[in-house]
């Protein structure tokens, strides 16, 4: 299982979280229902036996129904219809989930612009070349693409011109950028890293559908799902189950035709006869029987379950790295994950008791405009991001009060300065004991708190 | 004290001298089967059949030494009956019929004991002692050898073997049965039972009438009959003869044999697995399903719903005087709860919810507590099954003492399951829908169909006890109910020791905060649910159509 922010294309790391898909709405169920029609496939339905075994069975009662329609036998079938285009809606729906959560990534990913080269020879200029604009989609495996200082590398590749700076800390997790450059084993780059510096130019390895993020896309449609062991498993003993009741109800039959022939008094009825049950009845008993239930939910319940983690993006490789979660009792980290941003990031504020949040908005946002390291910058952004209105410039009123926020003043560095980021929560007195455990608690994550009592004009480490 | 009363001192009685038998006779067998010293008697075995005891078998190995034997010995028993009238101790027998003498090798081979012949009028003492009741201990240590091997396959650590079968088999009739053996026929002999060889005598009754009194070594094979859980008796009659049960106190001794082994086995397993608890988890769930039973059979025994029952108060048909309702009621559903198969009084005549409950005990798949061995595997499975509804729930990889339950497991554990209610279901169905075999009936109605359906149910569960009235000597019969017997043996056999190979070969995952514990009163009450909800669902509607249609109508 892997923690993923999907790559950006821009330049501003803005919510780093997709939007959490609303709760199962009636329009899900409506556009399931086309997907739940199309699974009555038998080759589709082959996979969930139990299943398989109700629809055999809807359509044998739908045969005897219309041979001899009677109220019971046409309730029965629409009921046993019902069951199984429940199971297929079911499934549709939570796959359907799955697939807007991959349109959305798929859309960044067609957002991202390459610049082809035209005409390109070895040894040629890199920023004198001809470029054309084409979407990162549109590219095939051995196009050459031109990539420069800014901008974000469209798809898997070797580069075989040039050298360059990249930012790969969405993949690898390492925040400090990487040197790739022609020749040698440091030449592969992946999409969606970004070029800090200079400008490359890149032989496209991997056709489109095949990269880095396609594979993600894959693996939320749920088009690669594995089973799990657990699945699989439990999939063997509902058929078990599903046999010993066929078992059950075939038996049935000999024995209720001994029952009807030893009790003369017993009168034919829809059910019984002088030749034993119905067809319906027999059908009706075994879908009773056999673990419909368990069966109809399980395949929805393994795409609800990953879907579950993608709204808090988290990508689960395969249903069977969701069951392995389970298993896990010991955690051992080294190091930041992959596929993540490795750098710390700025996420929230949380003023202590007495402290306004404009105050320590503005507070949080000076001291680190002078600091040049990662997390100073998301600092700065988020602030940014979240108190500003948009196309507003620097000036909330509530943070010219603040002291040192005019521009230019001298006092503005030097508070920067003296309020550099620190790791480890500052306050004094009962607010610095209480508060700071309270926030770990609520989250475990690392918190940048800044010190300082922005009114007064001090600030304390 | 009125019948109520002393019916349930009877049972509390046997009740604790199980409980005390867990705690020694387990602590004794954990000894039997887990010592590194052979026995100079074992050592002579072994050198006689020419294998190395120290030698270990894979499960392939060990399941194809227990095939083998088990082959030889029903071709054994199946030659000596043909070939009796021409052996000694003949006494003017002939040789049995081909259909009764197949259908009785693999009746005894199978510790099933389902008889289909009068044993003092066709077979002969020879016959008696030296194939029926060697196959008396021989297929009951056959069962222990199994549960034997399934705990092990538990408690081993990437191992490639589960023991030497034949190790494992002289062992558990060498230090087990024979002494126990032993001791309670002497015990038996004291309390008024038969021990002869000589042959028949005349006699004439105090009415007057001419009388044939067959003696013979009675003592002997009834202790191992019901030590054994085999069930196969000397007399017709089986524990209803005064020969074999002559009064009160040999009743209650055999009632307490036959539950002594299966309920002392929960012991070994919890020893071997190096935690008590889980051996008391699974004989708590075994006994609170057969106290229910017993209780329940009692209950409705004691206060019986029929015309004539009502009228002179009591349900006396097809039980001994000597032994009473209750004595007789405990036993069935004793007998019924083990793979015994021996039977005090017709089971024929128990109302139609007794006779339901009966038949429900070996439908459960005689587990609580089982057969000897039979019982403790075949719970262990359910708890198989048990431990991996509920890893379920949990979201993690079932675990059962450390061993992962994965789709391998969980395949042989299902097929397991499927084998007896196959077997069950579609004898019942095939006997039921032709008329010709429906003639060996001798009742009609729900209770000619009780009759078929016990039958099934006895066989296909190595049970071996008669609901009576079905004439079974036919060929048909014979036939289908000794392939019942067959597979119902060892095709679970089969996937108990594949089950246990596979396990032994597994690491042990040390337990953690997320792991089921397997020791707890919940955990128990969980296995006794799972066993009794896939029971219910699969038989009740058979069930519905013969003995409780029976009952409540």
């Amino acid at each position: 299982m892997t923690t993923i922010a999907p790559p950006e294309p821009h330049a501003h790391r803005t919510s780093r979280r997709h939007k959490a898909q609303s709760k199962m709405s009636g329009r899900d169920l409506l556009a399931a229902i086309p997907g739940a029609v199309r699974k009555l496939d038998p080759r589709t339905m082959w996979r969930n036996p139990v299943m398989l075994i109700v629809e055999v069975g809807a359509a044998f009662t739908t045969i005897l129904a219309i041979a001899d329609p009677s109220w019971f036998s046409i309730l029965i079938t629409i009921w046993l219809w019902a069951t199984v285009l429940f199971a297929n809606a079911a499934e549709a729906v939570a796959e359907g989930r799955g697939k807007a959560q991959a349109d959305s990534l798929r859309r960044n990913r067609q957002l991202s612009t390459a610049y082809r080269a035209i005409g390109w020879v070895a040894g040629s200029d890199i920023r004198a070349v001809v470029t054309k604009e084409v979407a990162a989609t549109e590219l095939a495996k051995g196009d050459i693409v031109i990539v420069k200082a800014g901008q974000a590398i469209p798809a898997d590749g070797d580069v075989i011109e040039g050298a360059a700076s990249i930012d790969e800390s969405a993949i690898t997790g390492e925040s400090a950028p990487v040197i790739r450059e022609s020749g040698g084993d440091r030449s592969a780059v992946t999409g969606g890293t970004r070029v800090l510096s200079d400008a490359i130019a890149i032989r496209v390895t991997q056709a489109p559908g095949a990269g880095f993020v396609d594979r993600m896309i894959a693996l939320v449609e749920g088009a690669n799902r594995q089973k799990t062991p657990n699945e699989i498993a439990l999939n063997i003993l509902l058929a078990a189950l599903t046999l010993v009741f066929i078992l059950v109800v075939v038996s049935i039959q000999p024995m209720a035709i001994y029952a009807k022939l030893t009790q003369g008094a017993a009168k034919d009825s829809v059910a019984l006869t002088d030749s034993g049950l119905t067809g319906i009845v027999l059908v009706a008993l075994l879908v009773c029987l056999i673990p419909t239930t368990i069966g109809a939910l399980l395949s929805a319940i393994g795409i609800a379950g990953m879907d579950r983690l993608v709204q808090r993006n988290v990508l689960a490789t395969s249903g069977r790295a969701v069951a392995a979660a389970g298993d896990v009792s010991t955690l051992l980290l080294d190091k930041t994950g992959t596929i993540t941003f490795g750098d710390r990031q700025a996420r929230g504020q949380r003023p202590a008791a007495g402290v306004e949040v404009e105050d320590l908005v503005a507070c949080a946002r000076l001291a680190s405009l002078a600091d040049e390291t990662p997390e100073g910058r998301s600092i700065v952004t988020y602030v940014e991001s979240q108190h500003l209105g948009q196309g507003d410039s620097y000036d909330l009123p509530r943070l010219r009060d603040a002291p040192g926020t005019e521009r230019g003043d001298s006092r503005t560095a030097r508070s920067a300065r003296r309020c550099a980021p620190v790791d480890r929560c500052c306050f004094r007195g009962r607010v610095a004991q209480r508060e700071p455990r309270r926030w770990g608690r609520r989250g475990g994550h690392r918190f940048l708190a800044i010190a300082g009592d922005a009114r007064r004009g001090t600030r304390r480490r | 004290m009125t019948p109520g009363w002393a019916a349930a001192a009877f049972i509390t009685s046997l009740v604790v001298a199980w409980a005390i038998a867990y705690r020694f006779l387990g602590a004794y067998m954990h000894r039997a089967v887990t010592s590194p010293h052979h026995l100079r008697v074992e050592k002579l075995t072994y050198r006689a059949i020419g294998i190395n005891p120290d030698k270990e078998q894979s499960s392939a190995g060990y399941t194809r030494s227990l095939l083998a034997l088990s082959a030889v010995s029903i071709v054994g028993v199946f030659a000596l009956q043909r070939l009796q009238g021409h052996l000694w101790l003949a006494d003017g027998m002939a040789g049995v019929s081909p259909r009764v003498a197949w259908n009785t090798a693999v009746s005894f081979v199978t510790n099933t004991n389902w008889q289909t012949y009068s044993g003092e009028s066709t077979m002969t003492h020879l016959t008696q002692m030296a194939g029926l009741a060697v196959q008396n201990f021989v297929s009951a240590a056959v069962g222990i050898a199994v549960a034997v091997a399934l705990i092990r396959g538990f408690t081993r650590r990437a191992s490639k073997t589960l023991g030497n079968f034949w190790v494992d088999l002289t062992r558990i009739i060498v230090r087990i049965l024979l002494p126990l053996a032993i001791l309670g026929a002497i015990l038996f002999l004291a309390a008024g039972m038969v021990q002869n060889l000589t042959s028949s005598i005349d006699v004439t009754t105090l009415t007057g009438a001419q009388q044939t009194l067959t003696g013979g070594p009675v003592a002997s094979q009834e202790i191992i009959k019901n030590l054994g859980t085999n069930g196969g008796g000397f007399y017709n009659v089986n524990s209803a003869h005064p020969f074999e049960n002559p009064n009160f106190a040999t009743n209650w001794l055999e009632i307490f044999v036959i539950g002594l082994i299966p309920f002392s086995l929960p012991y070994v397993f919890g020893r071997m697995a190096g935690d008590r608890r889980q051996g008391f988890a699974i004989v708590g769930a075994m006994a609170a399903i057969a106290i229910t039973s017993i209780v329940a059979v009692n209950m409705l025994e004691l206060n019986p719903s029929g015309t004539v029952p009502s009228a002179i108060g009591s349900s006396m048909e097809g039980r001994e005087t000597r032994l009473g309702v209750a004595g007789s009621a405990t036993f069935a559903a004793m007998t019924t709860l083990t793979s015994t198969g021996s039977v005090t009084s017709f089971h024929d005549s128990y109302s139609g919810l007794g006779g339901s409950v009966l038949t429900l005990n070996m439908m459960l798949g005689e587990v609580a507590p089982g057969g000897v061995g039979s019982g403790l595997y075949g719970m262990l499975i359910l708890a198989i099954i048990t431990v991996f509804v509920a890893g379920l729930m949990v979201g993690r990889t079932p675990e059962y003492l450390g061993k992962k339950i994965g789709p391998r497991e969980m395949k042989l554990a299902s097929l397991y399951f499927l084998v007896t209610p196959a077997l069950v279901l579609t004898g019942t169905a095939a006997a039921i829908s032709s008329p010709t075999q429906r003639s060996a009936m001798l009742n009609t109605g729900g209770h000619g169909f009780s009759e078929v359906l016990y039958a099934f149910t006895s066989a296909s569960n190595n049970n071996g006890s008669a609901f009576a009235g079905l004439a079974t000597d036919s060929t048909w019969w014979a036939t289908a109910l000794g392939l019942c017997m067959a597979l119902g043996r060892f095709i679970p056999i089969v996937l108990v020791l594949a089950l246990a190979g596979r396990l032994a070969r597994q690491g042990i995952t040390p337990q953690s905060a997320g792991t089921l514990p397997t020791s707890t009163t919940l955990f128990a009450g969980m296995v006794v649910s799972v066993t009794l909800v896939t029971v219910a669902l699969t038989f009740l509607p058979a069930l519905a159509l013969g003995p409780l249609a029976e009952g409540l109508f």
